[in-house]
């Protein structure tokens, strides 16, 4: 559930924000080219289709079968890196709101915790601070997207049929995920490899192949939180 | 036309060029059919397509059938660009309207689904056992494609990959955009040689092979194989060889057609995702969505009615918008040649026949054509006669069956109100195989076993929903509810009603997928 208002002082004066506290239910985030190299130190990176322009975005899976973000312990997340759109999907650009800022009530994130947003009803630093970090995220997500595009043209994308199954042999199938084609990859001409290796853009492709086997501390979280047999993944 | 004289070449010579005379959509499908096959093998066998600058195309076809996508992704075109570039809308079946008796309410559908489960258990006697004539229609019964239509939604989403739907698809498209995508695919990708000139004659060898086109500037464009796909004209299987045309007049009586363009009101106006085909006093209007307009005809029996009335009905039809809008006039010639592949010379598309587009069946020929001459493309030219004769015996039989299924249309109408009807439903205008069929299939359900053909253009699903859609009496045993046949229909008929209420609920308008893909595209993956 979400509420999605203007910023400003008379409703929100004593509001604070936690960037610590993330929402416990997302199964992944997407994430920007820059946060790539981060990102892929913990959880698997992968594309996933945009359900309104059918484009690739770049994902971070969070979690496996159930609606639930496995980084995220008592509302803090857990990890070595943040995704930045997991610490800001409390708000959004708008043009009508102290800062350039919406915020979404709802959002466990912003409470009775934290920093202010103001302070005898006058935006503090935070506020602004806020707005370029979306801004900037938003280009980074525009990056990452044409990257994943550039890899879409080339023709190095494949489908990622994610399969988990328990001892019990009990089998959930994830579809609706994607991955570099690595025959794809090692196939490309020495003039494609040059052209992308110098637009910076054959390592991201390695390190998201390479990200996939987090899948397995994936695997291992969902086990501790479940107190069950532990996922065995193929993809 | 032609001369003789000039020795050919022996039967070991290797067919390395082949000639395309004539451009259109069967010309450059044939062209790039046959150079992507080249190029995905490495056959090294060249195409030149020769084209006149003075002859306008026909432009005949703007239905197609779900193997186009086959087509085009073995041509190498991306749907995204297709879509773009055409116009194309998506068609998931057609729509009958007033063909059974012509009363208020009259209607049925012929999706391109086959029925649920379909390579199991034939669902027909179970519906009927259902329905008694007063349940959910065989269409909706079995499958959920004719809902799909009618909610005007489309078979896959924007997430989907290129030529991946969750029902089957073939398109509406503009037949001239087509011809102009495939012209610049061929020759900008697949190294089509394009020529243009006017044939005006044509150099035979003394086995009357043709060894060249030569052109009125003098030009002599020699090769192994020679496609005809001159349209109408028949320059080389009718103008060289003669062969003769069998005409199917005396079984579909529709020998003209009158079509006009009809531009959307408004911008937003639904695009119907199916192509509707109404029955008139002496023949019917197809109507069809394009991205940018319909494309709506009158096809007829000139025999039954006159140009004028046939033209007055189409305006109704169209309602004021046709007030503005001028017509253009097809002559349908309905019938096709008794060999198309003679010599070293194979016809494709009009020249080799042409019929009245009941069902759409005019690309999907050129393709099934192209599927057999590229595929299968002779080494050399003493394997063309052995490959001539395979192609000649196939597509006489395509042909048959083409009339017989589009005669079914016609002969099993309760429709008594004009001579059309009343000619039509007659024996004598019906060909035997058809009558013979009938006859079983009152107490039988159409089965693949009732086809000779291991690759049958239309099917026995395509029967049982045309003889079902028009209420074809059918007397078969009743399935016992304990019969673990029973068991299975049951679960797949509410199976395809969970399919049907879950599309209904996430798939998106026909109109807005289509705006979708040409804003963002649609990924190959």
């Amino acid at each position: 559930m979400s509420r999605i208002r203007p910023l400003d002082p008379a409703h929100h004066g004593a509001l604070r924000f936690d960037p610590g506290i993330v929402a416990s239910t997302p199964r992944f985030v997407q994430i920007g080219l820059s946060e790539i190299v981060l990102a892929a130190a913990d959880m698997p990176l992968c594309l996933a289709k945009d359900a309104h322009t059918g484009r690739f975005n770049l994902i971070a899976l969070l979690g496996l079968v159930e609606p639930q973000n496995l980084f995220c312990v008592d509302g803090r997340f857990h990890a070595t890196y943040c995704p930045r759109a997991l610490q800001l999907t409390g708000f959004r650009l708008h043009p009508d709101g102290v800062a350039g800022l919406a915020i979404d009530e709802e959002d466990p994130a912003l409470g009775a915790s934290g920093q202010l947003l103001f302070e005898n009803g006058r935006a503090t630093p935070l506020t602004a601070t806020i707005a370029d970090a979306l801004r900037r995220l938003i280009a980074d997500l525009d990056a990452a997207r044409d990257l994943i595009a550039d890899y879409a043209a080339r023709h190095l994308i494949r489908p990622l049929r994610l399969t988990l199954r328990r001892s019990d042999q009990h089998e959930h199938v994830i579809d609706g995920l994607y991955t570099i084609d690595q025959d794809a990859l090692s196939g490309l001409s020495d003039a494609d490899v040059v052209i992308l290796h110098r637009a910076d853009r054959l390592a991201p492709a390695t390190l998201l192949s390479a990200s996939l086997t987090q899948i397995e501390r994936l695997c291992q979280l969902d086990a501790a939180r479940h107190q069950q047999d532990r996922f065995h993944a193929t993809f | 036309m032609s001369n003789g004289g000039e020795v050919g070449r022996g039967p070991a010579a290797s067919v390395n060029t082949v000639i395309v005379v004539g451009g259109g959509s069967a010309g450059w499908l044939a062209a790039c059919r046959i150079a992507a096959q080249a190029k995905r093998t490495g056959s090294g066998v060249t195409v030149k397509l020769v084209e006149s600058d003075r002859i306008p195309t026909v432009g005949v076809g703007e239905g197609t059938w779900p193997t186009m996508r086959n087509t085009l992704a073995k041509i190498g075109i991306s749907e995204t660009d297709f879509i773009r570039s055409c116009d194309a809308s998506l068609k998931q079946g057609a729509r009958f309207v007033g063909w059974t008796d012509g009363l208020p309410g009259d209607a049925y559908y012929h999706p391109l689904n086959p029925p649920a489960g379909a390579s199991e258990i034939d669902l027909a006697p179970h519906w009927l056992g259902r329905s008694d004539g007063s349940g959910a229609s065989f269409a909706d019964c079995v499958d959920y494609q004719a809902a799909l239509c009618d909610a005007g939604l489309a078979p896959k989403t924007i997430t989907a990959p290129e030529y991946a739907g969750h029902a089957n698809y073939a398109y509406h498209l503009d037949a001239g955009k087509f011809a102009t995508m495939l012209r610049d695919h061929a020759t900008a990708s697949l190294g089509v040689e394009h020529v243009i000139g006017d044939v005006t004659r044509v150099n035979q060898s003394d086995n009357g092979d043709i060894l060249d086109v030569e052109l009125h500037d003098g030009r002599r464009i020699a090769g192994d194989l020679f496609v005809d796909c001159t349209g109408f004209a028949a320059l080389l299987i009718g103008g060289v060889y003669g062969v003769p045309f069998k005409s199917c007049r005396d079984v579909l009586f529709a020998d003209r057609a009158i079509a006009m363009q009809v531009p959307y009101d408004r911008e937003d106006d639904p695009i119907a995702c199916h192509t509707i085909s109404t029955a008139q006093d002496a023949g019917w209007i197809w109507d069809i969505g394009l991205w940018t307009r319909r494309g709506v005809g009158h096809v007829y029996s000139s025999a039954h009615t006159s140009d004028d009335a046939a033209e007055a009905a189409l305006r109704r039809y169209v309602g004021p918008a046709a007030d503005a809008l001028s017509v253009r006039t097809i002559n349908i010639d309905g019938g096709y040649r008794e060999r198309f592949w003679q010599n070293n010379c194979v016809a494709v598309g009009l020249s080799a026949g042409f019929i009245e587009p009941l069902e759409a069946s005019a690309l999907m020929l050129i393709e099934t054509s192209m599927d057999a001459i590229a595929d299968r493309l002779p080494r050399t030219r003493a394997a063309m006669d052995m490959v001539a004769r395979q192609f000649n015996e196939t597509f006489r039989h395509h042909w048959l069956r083409i009339v017989e299924f589009l005669k079914l249309h016609y002969v099993i109408t309760h429709r008594t109100d004009t001579d059309f009807w009343r000619d039509n439903a007659a024996a004598a205008s019906m060909p035997d195989g058809l009558q013979e069929r009938l006859d079983l299939w009152r107490h039988h359900s159409p089965a693949p076993q009732d086809f000779s053909h291991a690759r049958e253009v239309f099917s026995w699903p395509s029967y049982q929903y045309v003889l079902h859609g028009m209420r074809f009496a059918s007397h078969y045993p009743p399935v016992g509810a304990a019969a673990s046949e029973a068991t299975m229909a049951t679960g797949l008929i509410a199976r395809n009603d969970r399919l049907r209420a879950d599309l209904i609920a996430r798939a998106p308008r026909h109109r807005d997928l289509l705006r979708s893909v040409r804003e963002y595209g649609l990924q190959r993956v």
